[in-house]
């Protein structure tokens, strides 16, 4: 019940699912969020934290043709964000440019960058390379892994290449290596594979695990965690697939996303829909033999992992997002519209 | 003579006297004595010089002049005159007493030429004699020479002839020795003779020397046989090995050979032994006899060693300062035998048996101990009983485990339908529980017997045997508690007691799961506070470890599989309710026609779930008690008030964009709480899982985009569900809830949410509701 008090709030007039921090905004901790509603008007807001953290202000409201599955922000350009959309049978997925706003606030109409056509089957997200400017983009839908290659200036994008991941697996997201350009993991039904962009190939997979959201470390290579199905959080060490590194207890119902804060190693929020998002600390990341041997030392003496349960949510939560400019600060978004934005500073772990 | 004859007064004249006497006699005297007043003179010129040979007159006259005044001078005129007087008087002494001394003198050398005249012709007379006497005994000596030289020489040749008789007769005597076996008299003829040998053995006595050598050899031989034979006493077997070693018989190799005779037997001790064991392996079989400590084979083991003693302590006395050998030996057997424990103790055996064994090394231990002090048996038997007595601790421990683990497997293995699977969950259950408070129970008092002996080894052991009793206990329940993290997929497969148990299959069937939950919290209310008291009772007095700490972990990891289990069995449900919501095209969704046989599948899961739960957990005991109070909490009436909203709402079509209502409908409505505390009841786990898969019902229809027939399918299938959930699950609000947040949900997912007819509704579900009896029936 802690959360309630400390956090920022602000309310989406419809339900939504995602919200991204727009990355490349130097200046000011902004969100980027969009709506989910069927039969109304979407929107995307771009919020923006007011300089003493105290308030979140609508920066921008801009109206969207569909509702809005997936939005995701450009690293290297801040007026620049993907989103995938459908509309009962239709899907798409695009890019998108925010026009200049000139002081007003109305809901000017989105400058289309490109549109991601060409997939044929549910359109899961858009990624873009996390650490820097990259001219690739890589779409996913429910079979197939699409990289293009985008030029803002010129408004176009093309499919660089094509590859489908079989007709068994189903994907379901995805994320990119911020430490290799070339690699990517996929989340699909029944294990998380890892692709090479260059050969357009699966190099591995980690087999039997029901994985329901990815995200690299960005601090640390060759770590990736996890969500699984049922609740639960993993910590791999892409070296070593066969066991994961750590363990975390993740959410009673399903742990929705997790996310690596992109400063503090170690710190890993995960959002569920048992309406609460929690702050991990995997402080045993790397050195961790102790897992096994937790056993045998009493209990008392184990790390408790959770930092804090923020559950002052009244629906499940389904976006997440660190800030990159202030990374003691996230959003988060529960599905009936709410962003709240926290801020983890009491709970850093003293260094 | 004067000097002392003549006193004082006496003494001017007598050395006077003397010098004058001198002086007459031996002028050199005189001289030598005038030396000294001349030496005076040149001193002090002084009046005394007066009695010196270097007496100057005038110079006297002179000084006496300068010296003395008149009186003076009258009076040494006086006295002088006299001394003079007095002189005159001594020299006429003397020449008179000089005269008479020569006219004796003369007397008697008149009469000395008288008597010399007859001596002549008496020293001739003698010289004739002894000049004949002389010739006489030469004359004997010539005659007796030659037969003196003869009989000198016949002297040596019988000695030297003794000699050679004796070299002769020493084959013979070696023999006759070697008949009456007086091999200490035939050692000391030999070494006498050996000198011989040395010096004329290769020419003269070749035969001889041959002959006795051969002698030696059969005595040397004889000696062996001596020395090994054990029927020989210690005495003339030591004896025997002094004689040998005289002999310059190499006595090192005897020692190794009886060394070795000694390790030899302690290999066939050691067979033996091990045939011991398998005698006592038999009477493992059949316990009662168990009670008979003293099987034949015991007695022959316990005469060998006896023997065997017997042997060490004539080694000890024939070999001096052998003693650290002997006690390698002794420590090899005391270590075999532990050996041969240890290897049983792999085995299995109960402590009876190593009570026997241990008795039995004991008694050994002790037998050796007389013999050999030195070996410091008792504390090298005591080091090797430390182990075994671990060994054997741990060993029962680990068999204990995988006993309960074999009696909890039959969970896993048994197939997995019908009515036999009702009753193996409870069974395997009841088995663990069995397993172990007997198990632990039966080792409690097997390691009592161990405590109750009174051999030394353990008593001295006995501390120590408590603690690791304890210690034993603690790390079973540990490694239990492992093993079931283990089996359960949960702990790391990497660690390092995997070896102990194979690992079953990578699936683990569920019921298990919950076998091991149940269990765990069995162990940690009832197992451990038992074992508990029964270790303070065997510990008599002595602390009893602190178990509080392991029962934390067993509640922790009993809600680890309870909740594993919840787990699993929600994983299963949410792949029948995705791919019931992934599979087909909800936008072009038919009308509904009856319930989804998904809402079947769902309810057999939960049925299933309910089976395996109910024979495992106990019933809460309030649950009654509970619903009605919650019932009774604000929270709870006023989402069920909501809950008739709701479903007057939906029912009267008025669900069209009802987004905002719902909105306020949160804003006014408690938060539900659907993840509640778990607890070890049938109702709580059953209420769990049908929450969470609702709630997953939930979140995939929101994932979807329904038509109209889309949302009366779910519509129909929830309603459905209602009516029949309520026989399983509890917490009926918050299933209710979940059930209608399903149906907003999809509504809101929906493009055009128009719901059915009541009526219908009510058709299609009582259409379906007698099917589902029937088939609650059948099963």
């Amino acid at each position: 019940m802690q959360g309630g008090s400390t956090g920022i709030g602000y309310g989406l007039k419809y339900q939504a699912r995602c919200i991204s921090d727009v990355k490349a905004d130097t200046d000011h901790t902004s969100f980027l969020t969009g709506t989910l509603s069927l039969k109304e008007e979407n929107e995307v807001h771009l919020l923006r934290l007011s300089s003493g953290g105290t308030e979140l202000i609508c920066e921008g409201l801009f109206s969207h043709p569909n509702e809005i599955w997936d939005l995701a922000s450009c690293p290297f350009d801040q007026r620049i964000f993907s989103t995938v959309f459908s509309s009962g049978e239709t899907y798409g997925a695009a890019v998108w440019q925010i026009p200049e706003l000139y002081g007003q606030l109305s809901s000017p109409q989105l400058e289309s960058v490109a549109s991601l056509d060409g997939h044929t089957c549910k359109i899961r997200c858009v990624l873009w390379w996390p650490t820097g400017r990259h001219d690739k983009l890589v779409s996913v839908d429910e079979q197939n892994l699409f990289l293009w290659s985008l030029d803002t200036s010129k408004k176009t994008a093309q499919v660089q290449s094509q590859e489908s991941a079989g007709m068994l697996h189903y994907l379901t997201g995805g994320a990119w290596d911020p430490h290799d350009s070339n690699s990517i993991s996929l989340t699909c039904d029944s294990s998380v594979q890892l692709w090479d962009l260059r050969t357009m190939k699966k190099t591995n997979s980690i087999e039997h695990a029901h994985v329901r959201n990815v995200d690299y470390d960005m601090k640390k290579r060759y770590t990736l965690v996890t969500a699984e199905d049922e609740s639960g959080i993993h910590i791999w060490d892409l070296r070593k697939l066969k066991f994961p590194v750590a363990d975390l207890p993740g959410h009673p119902h399903w742990t929705w996303t997790v996310k690596c804060n992109p400063v503090y190693e170690g710190l890993i929020l995960s959002a569920g829909t048992d309406s609460a998002v929690n702050l991990w600390l995997a402080s045993s990341l790397g050195r961790n033999d102790s897992a096994s041997d937790s056993l045998a030392a009493p209990p008392t003496r184990r790390i408790e992992p959770l930092l804090n349960s923020y559950n002052d949510y009244e629906d499940s939560v389904y976006g997440l997002a660190w800030s990159s400019r202030e990374p003691w600060i996230f959003a988060s978004l529960s599905y009936d519209g709410r962003v709240v934005v926290e801020s983890i500073k009491p709970h850093l772990p003293r260094k | 003579m004067e000097v002392e004859g003549g006193g004082v007064p006496l003494d001017e004249k007598a050395r006077r006297m003397r010098d004058l006497l001198s002086s007459f006699y031996s002028p050199d005297h005189a001289a030598s004595a005038a030396s000294l007043p001349r030496n005076t003179s040149s001193r002090f010129a002084t009046l005394d010089t007066i009695n010196t040979t270097a007496f100057n007159a005038d110079q006297y006259m002179n000084l006496l002049v300068q010296k003395s005044n008149v009186e003076g001078l009258l009076q040494k005129h006086v006295e002088m005159a006299a001394e003079i007087k007095n002189l005159d008087t001594d020299l006429q002494m003397l020449v008179y007493e000089n005269y008479n001394k020569f006219i004796s003198a003369t007397d008697t050398i008149k009469r000395m030429k008288n008597n010399i005249v007859g001596m002549e012709t008496n020293m001739e007379q003698l010289l004739e004699k002894i000049t004949s006497v002389q010739s006489r005994s030469d004359g004997v000596n010539t005659s007796l020479f030659e037969r003196r030289e003869h009989i000198e020489k016949l002297h040596r040749t019988r000695n030297l002839l003794r000699k050679v008789q004796f070299i002769y007769d020493l084959p013979t005597r070696l023999d006759k020795c070697i008949k009456s076996e007086a091999y200490a008299e035939a050692v000391k003829l030999y070494t006498g003779a050996t000198p011989i040998f040395k010096a004329y053995g290769d020419s003269s006595f070749q035969d001889c020397k041959r002959a006795s050598e051969e002698a030696v050899t059969i005595i040397i031989k004889k000696l062996q046989g001596k020395v090994f034979s054990d029927s020989e006493s210690i005495q003339s077997r030591a004896e025997a090995v002094m004689l040998l070693k005289q002999l310059d018989f190499p006595v090192e190799n005897l020692k190794v050979k009886l060394y070795e005779k000694l390790e030899q037997f302690l290999v066939d001790l050691n067979l033996e032994s091990k045939e011991l064991t398998r005698a006592s392996v038999d009477v493992n079989k059949s316990p009662k006899q168990e009670s008979v400590p003293h099987s034949p084979s015991a007695f022959a083991h316990e005469a060998s060693i006896r023997e065997f003693a017997k042997a060490v302590w004539a080694y000890k006395v024939i070999f001096l300062h052998s003693e650290p050998q002997l006690s390698k030996l002794a420590q090899d057997l005391v270590k075999k035998h532990f050996e041969a424990t240890h290897l049983r103790i792999m085995k299995q055996v109960n402590s009876g048996d190593l009570l026997a064994m241990l008795r039995l090394i004991w008694t050994d231990v002790l037998l050796m101990e007389e013999v050999l002090p030195e070996a410091s048996l008792p504390d090298c038997a005591l080091e090797y009983a430390h182990v075994a007595v671990r060994d054997y601790i741990s060993s029962s421990f680990g068999r204990l485990l995988r006993y309960i683990s074999d009696s909890l497997m039959t969970a896993q293995f048994t197939p997995k339908e019908g009515i036999e699977e009702e009753y193996s969950l409870q069974t395997a259950l009841d088995a663990g529980k069995k397993a172990v408070t007997q198990g632990s129970t039966d080792a409690l008092l097997d390691f009592r017997q161990l405590l109750d002996q009174e051999t030394e080894l353990l008593f001295r052991l006995r501390d120590l045997t408590i603690d690791w009793v304890q210690e034993g206990f603690r790390d079973f329940f540990k490694k239990l508690d492992g093993y079931f993290l283990l089996l359960s997929g949960k702990g790391n497969t990497t660690s390092e007691d995997v070896n102990l148990i194979e690992m079953p299959g990578d699936k683990i069937a569920s019921g298990l799961v919950l076998v091991l939950a149940q269990f765990s919290i069995f162990v940690e209310q009832s197992a451990i506070p038992r074992i508990t008291e029964e270790l303070a009772t065997f510990s008599s007095g002595g602390g009893v470890r602190d178990y509080g700490h392991i029962c934390p972990i067993f509640r922790s990891s009993g809600e680890t599989f309870l909740h594993l289990y919840i787990k699993m069995r929600t994983q299963k449900i949410s792949v029948l309710l995705k791919k019931r919501f992934t599979a087909p095209n909800w936008v072009k969704h038919k009308e509904p026609r009856e319930v989804h046989m998904f809402v079947d599948m769902l309810l057999q899961e939960f049925k299933e779930i309910g089976t395996e739960v109910k024979q495992l957990l106990p019933q809460s005991l309030h649950h009654k008690h509970r619903r009605t109070n919650s019932n009774g909490s604000t929270a709870s009436s006023r989402s069920s008030t909501l809950r008739d909203d709701k479903l007057i709402r939906s029912n009267i079509q008025k669900a069209r964009s009802q987004l905002l209502e719902s909105h306020l409908a949160k804003l006014f409505k408690q938060k539900m709480e659907i993840f509640t505390k778990l607890e070890h009841t049938q109702e709580s786990v059953i209420t769990t899982i049908v929450k969470l898969s609702l709630k997953s019902l939930q979140e995939l229809v929101r994932l979807q985009t329904f038509n109209r027939s889309g949302f009366q399918q779910i519509q129909l299938d929830i309603h459905f569900l209602k009516a029949t959930i309520k026989d399983i699950a509890e917490d009926e609000a918050a299933v209710d809830f979940l059930l209608d947040e399903v149906i907003v949900s999809t509504a809101e997912r929906c493009l055009d949410p128009i719901p059915l007819e009541p009526p219908v509704l009510d058709r299609l579900v009582q259409a379906k509701l007698p099917k589902t009896s029937e088939q609650n029936q059948d099963s």
